[in-house]
């Protein structure tokens, strides 16, 4: 690109412009075919299918704003159900329907006041006078506008949030982290928030239509990669990658630590807002249980699953847990005490042919250590008192609770063997995809290598030689 | 694991801690005498029995935060499973004292297990698991479990005693399995790890043991009746209100003597405060790293059986481990983490914190108490304490340095 003037040069100016309009309508087309692939998945696929892709898109918002805190700023952060909480409490009280409003009045055991229950997006804009953004039609504003507040009341919370971060680190500042999302959970249905929360109760009855949609839902989840994604590579995210890497390196080098590391939770505590948003929209209520814990340890397995500070990576993942969650039912229904010993059997068969296959690759010794021989016995042992099928066999056992058994393990496996993740942190790029790295020098490029190596033009390349040579003749 | 003496303390504030603490006692017998003159039940009983319970929870908490505290000071792990091991020592216990006596194949794994635990006791004061002493006793426990396990239902103490080899051994393996590949990774690998391994251990307890409310109450003479004469009222209570204090002072003190005179001890002391140069020592790291889990979940067991006594039910086992667990981590952390001291001086503040607290405001008629915030004041006061002093009260300085 010609520099214009004025301006600095920047990265970007490295990309030939060619490229560069190749890959923006390279993108453009992606996302078409990706519209086109979501039309016929919405028209030929069940609800079932409808549904997990609605998920995946909102959770993949969630991962990727979660994602800015861990993989881009280094920071274990494990408070991100609290924002969404937020996002989502929001939205519920927001966009509840009038009908659902009257259930909760005429309810006994509901706390909520007659003042909190006015707090909607219908009485705003009938307040502004915008009437004319009341009508059933335009239900989508006002579902958008009372997502986006959600996302903003988050980011309040994350700047609150984000202070600790300048005075802890590492493990303590994740504890603190988990410390507010609790805090946020346990709260909201104490006395203090329980107005606004409906306690233990929440609300039930949210028009579902915008969180099942996966027009909605991906279009959210394309602006968060979109922005996200542009942070990244700005100077904001170079910095807050600086900080991830060194942070008193980064802070002599003029990065604001204070600065970049609440920009970041307050970032991502907006997204997770919005996400928190879409997810209640997917459920059709809110409810405190929505909002365990375990969600974030479901986002944290997909971000370290799919690879820590990618982006693509990140959303690969999330695919991964969602398609464990909306599709591992056969895991958790009733079989045989014998067939579980199966199972059980030719996983830990599977678990040492890995771990046996991964010594080999890694050529460790001794190569018949007890992580290849335990599992293997074992299995060995439950084949065998399997096909006895002695007495003791006879029940039905449920699997309760065994896609998240699955994914627990699958974190830890991933822990050990790959801390990186599938992708690491490399990101998808057209550039990557069509080897650009890998090509020629220009004409230029090449004159000036050609003065650089040529010691009659460069003097310092002759010295560079002769230096070089010293020892050899030295020796 | 706090060895050193720690007399970095400017003189000029000396005074300080015993100002606060002065003022607040002062301030808490204030509030007792408002409350007494306001309602007649907040008489004498009415803070006794509070007193009470804030020392049994303290006592509990303290055997868990015991593991928290030793795992930090060797390697700087926040063992978020920790919780998890507790809840897994309550429910060890609860099917030792109630599903007993078991058929053959039950006895036999579990006779395994508790083999395998005996022989981590015995190699606490061994040189080595497979010395002939230690492989003896393990064989001989072997079959006298395995003979014991089906003869009938087992009393409270053995239930305890069995249920705190069970989790050691729990311990050891989670240590074994999924930490021990950790030892170079970054810190954060280390923590989601253990968080794996907590979520791994609630949906595993969920699928295996129960999902429900499990009622505690084995036979045992801890539980019979006591009433404590006070002025002219008595106090209902039972024996556990000295039981559980006692059963945490004797752990506390085995501890504390094996910690100070035991040459695995001196070894644990020594890896706490530089691993890679007691390495070099000759000091077998990973077998001290292995001893401490063994030793932290053998405590924390003790502390689930006490609960379920306490409580008299457990609860299902994917909640029954977070909060004890989050409380045990607040105390070791206001007691300076890493230091064995202070996870109990911790454990005692946040007893207090949560029981006393709420009994001294109490629901009254123009105010509607703060039991319900009694758990997020746990969550409030650890970043608190995080916030202003991560060190703790007498912790030494963790903070990373450059």
């Amino acid at each position: 690109m010609k520099k214009t003037r004025g301006s600095t040069p920047t990265a970007l100016d490295a990309v030939d412009p060619k490229r560069r309009l190749r890959n923006v309508a390279l993108t453009l087309g992606a996302l078409a075919l990706g519209a086109l692939a979501l039309y016929l998945l919405e028209g030929i696929g069940s609800s079932k299918l409808t549904q997990a892709l609605a998920l995946c898109a909102i959770w993949g918002i969630a991962t990727v704003s979660l994602n800015q805190i861990n993989g881009t700023l280094g920071i274990l952060s494990l408070g991100h159900h609290g924002f969404m909480l937020i996002g989502g409490y929001t939205t519920g009280l927001l966009t509840l329907s009038e009908a659902s409003r009257r259930n909760i009045v005429n309810s006994a055991r509901s706390t909520m006041t007659e003042d909190t229950l006015a707090l909607s997006m219908t009485n705003l804009f009938n307040s502004l006078g915008l009437t004319g953004l009341t009508t059933p039609e335009t239900e989508w504003v006002r579902f958008v506008v009372a997502v986006l507040f959600g996302g903003i009341l988050a980011a309040v919370v994350g700047l609150i949030v984000g202070f600790p971060s300048l005075r802890l680190r590492g493990d303590y500042l994740a504890i603190v982290t988990f410390g507010f999302g609790e805090i946020i959970r346990l709260s909201a249905s104490t006395r203090i928030f329980s107005p606004l929360t409906n306690g233990a109760l929440g609300f039930s009855g949210l028009n579902s239509d915008f969180g099942k949609s996966v027009w909605w839902t991906f279009g959210f989840l394309a602006i968060t990669v979109f922005v996200i994604s542009k942070i990244k590579y700005s100077s904001y995210g170079r910095a807050m990658q600086a900080i991830r890497e060194d942070e008193v390196a980064a802070e002599a080098m003029g990065v604001n630590l204070a600065y970049h590391k609440v920009l970041g939770f307050v970032i991502s505590a907006f997204f997770a807002g919005i996400a928190g948003g879409l997810w209640v929209s997917w459920l059709a209520g809110v409810r405190l249980e929505y909002f365990l814990f375990s969600l974030t340890f479901f986002f944290l397995v997909a971000i370290s699953a799919g690879g820590t500070g990618s982006i693509t990576g990140v959303l690969l993942g999330t695919a991964l847990v969602v398609f464990v969650r909306q599709y591992g039912d056969p895991l958790e229904e009733t079989y045989s005490l014998q067939t579980w010993l199966y199972i059980a059997s030719a996983v830990l068969g599977i678990a040492a042919v890995a771990a046996a296959a991964f010594r080999t690759f890694r050529r460790l010794r001794p190569r018949w250590n007890p992580s290849v021989w335990v599992p293997a016995a074992l299995a060995v042992v439950g084949v065998v008192m399997a096909s006895l099928d002695p007495a003791f066999l006879d029940g039905t056992f449920r699997g309760f609770g065994m896609r998240a058994i699955f994914l627990s393990v699958l974190l830890i496996v991933i822990m050990i063997f790959r801390p990186e993740g599938i992708v690491g942190r490399a990101e998808f790029s057209w550039g990557r995809l069509f080897g650009d790295d890998r090509s020629q020098p220009t004409d230029e490029e090449r004159r000036q290598d050609a003065w650089l190596s040529n010691p009659e033009l460069n003097k310092s390349a002759a010295v560079d030689d002769a230096s070089r040579r010293l020892p050899e003749g030295g020796a | 694991m706090s060895v050193a003496s720690h007399g970095s303390t400017r003189r000029s504030r000396r005074w300080l801690p015993y100002v606060v603490l002065g003022g607040l006692l002062i301030l808490i017998v204030l509030r007792m005498s408002y409350l007494m003159g306001l309602e007649g039940r907040f008489n004498g009983a009415f803070f006794v029995r509070a007193l009470i319970d804030s020392v049994k929870l303290g006592s509990l908490y303290a055997l868990i935060a015991l593991g928290y505290t030793m795992v930090y000071g060797i390697i700087r792990l926040i063992n978020f499973a920790h919780g998890e091991v507790f809840m897994v020592g309550a429910f060890a216990t609860y099917f030792l004292f109630t599903v007993t006596p078991y058929g053959w194949v039950s006895a036999l794994l579990f006779a395994a297990v508790l083999a395998f635990g005996v022989n981590r006791l015995v190699a606490l004061f061994r040189t080595s698991p497979r010395d002939p002493v230690t492989l003896g006793a393990t064989g001989v426990s072997f079959v006298a479990l395995f003979f014991l396990l089906q003869a009938g239902t087992w009393p409270f103490w053995a239930a305890l005693i069995g249920s705190m080899l069970a989790t050691g051994v729990l311990g050891v393996t989670i240590e074994r399995v999924a930490y021990q590949p950790l030892r170079t990774a970054p810190r954060n690998s280390l923590l989601i790890t253990a968080i794996a391994v907590s979520f791994l251990l609630q949906n595993l307890g969920l699928l295996t043991l129960t999902n429900r409310q499990t009622p505690f109450r084995p036979e045992t003479g801890l539980l019979n009746a006591v009433q404590l004469p006070i002025g002219e009222q008595v106090v209902q209570t039972n024996a556990l209100f000295v039981g559980i204090p006692l059963l945490t002072l004797v752990l506390v003190l085995v501890l504390h003597n094996f910690v100070t005179r035991s040459r695995l001890g001196r070894a644990m002391r020594a890896a706490a405060q530089d691993a890679e140069t007691a390495q070099m020592m000759g000091v077998s790291v990973n077998k001290v790293i292995a001893t401490t889990f063994f030793i932290g979940s053998i405590l924390a067991a003790a502390g689930g059986a006490m609960w379920g006594l306490n409580f008299g039910s457990l609860n299902q086992p994917a909640i029954l481990g977070i909060l004890p667990g989050i409380k045990a981590f607040a105390a070791a952390v206001i007691g300076g983490i890493g230091s064995l001291p202070g996870a109990v001086i911790g454990a005692v503040v946040i007893g207090f914190s949560e029981s006393f607290l709420t009994a001294l405001f109490p629901r009254t008629a123009d105010f509607q108490g703060i039991t319900e915030f009694k758990d997020t004041f746990a969550f409030v006061l650890l970043i608190i304490v995080l916030l202003i002093k991560p060190s703790g009260i007498v912790g030494e300085d963790l903070s990373e340095k450059v």
